[in-house]
């Protein structure tokens, strides 16, 4: 796999600037803080990437919520920190809206409890991620790769994710993304289509029974049977119906291993 | 498949965990299909407490965290002490994550089969 390795590192190269503010009714001090700005990865999470932000606005926000998880708001909705944050924009900001940077609005008080949950450290990211990418090696490989990979590739992938390093990251992930023995295909392609305000996954073979290699058409049939035209969204672009899924899941998955297909 | 009562206990543990519905908002039918049930299996591994009916029917819909909450009800497991569910024996599913997909993608024999334990079990 991976003969197109200068798209993998395109693909992880992505970022977005985005502007945080912090919501002005929090503001304790008389003078409102300036606006953060930051450009991050599209591949990661907001939980690695905003301690600055935190550190940035704490001291305007009434001390009894300092203490306070802070979450994120777009659009009046709380984001939900465990989607990469290029999932996150591409199926919150409508293409009508599309401007960057990306205004967020930042919280320490009212976490909505009932929309999102809490992370108390990375460590809870950590293992949200790790499931993922258990999960994406049963549907490809009956989780035989990663079951049998040592602590320290789970904490090379891990790392490489959280520090950026594509070259740290892509030493391990390969293995998750090479077709075991014979096979020329992954058994079934690990998939994440999102629609309103969650997500359908369902066994879609890379494959047809008479041999002939899927596509992107034939993933978004199989799950939405009775709607034509349907777009789905990756990274920000929208890829050619008639692309192969094996293809897209070698290059153009989410270090999770997911191909997070937002549907606009 | 399932007993009469278990529907009932469901939706007795439903009423009262209303404030724990995440992920339920998005029940607009749209692109999304009609409530549909499916059977799942509820095993318990190490040190797990046993639960004496062990097959549910529930809500496709319904979010994984829905029924931890729940099997913490049943069993008089405290909110804050950990239940873990596992799939396959080999990940947990996000809470947020639905029944449906996990049927979807995981079902054998016609039901989802989930291992949970109190502590954690695989990775």
């Amino acid at each position: 796999m991976a003969n197109d390795r200068e798209i993998l590192r395109e693909v992880w190269e992505g970022k977005l600037p985005v502007c945080f503010k912090l919501d002005p009714d929090e503001v304790v001090e008389l003078q409102q803080p300036d606006p953060f700005y930051l450009m991050v990865p599209r591949l990661s999470y907001f939980p690695l990437v905003t301690d600055k932000v935190r550190k940035h606005f704490i001291k305007y926000v009434s001390s009894d919520t300092q203490e306070h998880e802070m979450w994120l708001e777009y659009s009046a909705q709380p984001m939900k920190w465990h989607f990469p944050i290029g999932v996150l924009y591409d199926s919150m900001v409508d293409s009508d809206h599309e401007a960057l940077p990306w205004v967020i609005t930042v919280h320490f008080d009212k976490f909505p409890e009932t929309q999102i949950y809490r992370f108390s450290n990375k460590e809870t990211v950590e293992s949200y991620f790790m499931a993922c990418l258990k999960e994406a090696d049963v549907l490809k490989h009956r989780g035989q790769i990663a079951s049998n990979m040592q602590k320290k590739d789970h904490n090379q992938l891990w790392l490489g994710l959280q520090n950026d390093k594509f070259d740290q990251f892509w030493a391990v992930n390969r293995k998750l993304m090479e077709v075991s023995g014979e096979n020329d295909y992954f058994k079934y392609i690990p998939f994440r289509c999102y629609i309103e305000d969650g997500y359908r996954q369902k066994l879609v073979k890379p494959v047809g029974d008479d041999g002939k290699r899927k596509t992107l058409n034939d993933l978004l049939n199989e799950l939405f049977p009775d709607k034509d035209n349907v777009t789905a969204k990756i990274h920000g672009m929208i890829p050619p119906l008639e692309t192969p899924l094996q293809w897209m899941s070698e290059h153009l998955s989410y270090p999770d291993n997911f191909l997070h297909l937002c549907i606009v | 498949m399932s007993q009469p009562d278990s529907n009932l206990d469901l939706q007795e543990a439903e009423n009262s965990l209303q404030s724990l519905s995440i992920a339920q908002e998005g029940d607009t039918p749209s692109l999304t299909i009609n409530k549909q049930k499916v059977d799942i299996l509820l095993k318990p591994t190490g040190n797990a407490p046993i639960m004496k009916k062990k097959k549910w029917t529930v809500d496709s819909d319904k979010p994984i965290g829905w029924i931890i909450e729940f099997m913490k009800k049943y069993l008089k497991i405290e909110s804050q002490e950990k239940l873990f569910l596992y799939v396959n024996q080999t990940f947990a599913p996000s809470p947020d994550q639905t029944v449906r997909n996990l049927y979807d993608c995981y079902s054998t024999e016609g039901k989802l089969v989930l291992h949970y334990c109190k502590t954690h079990a695989w990775g």
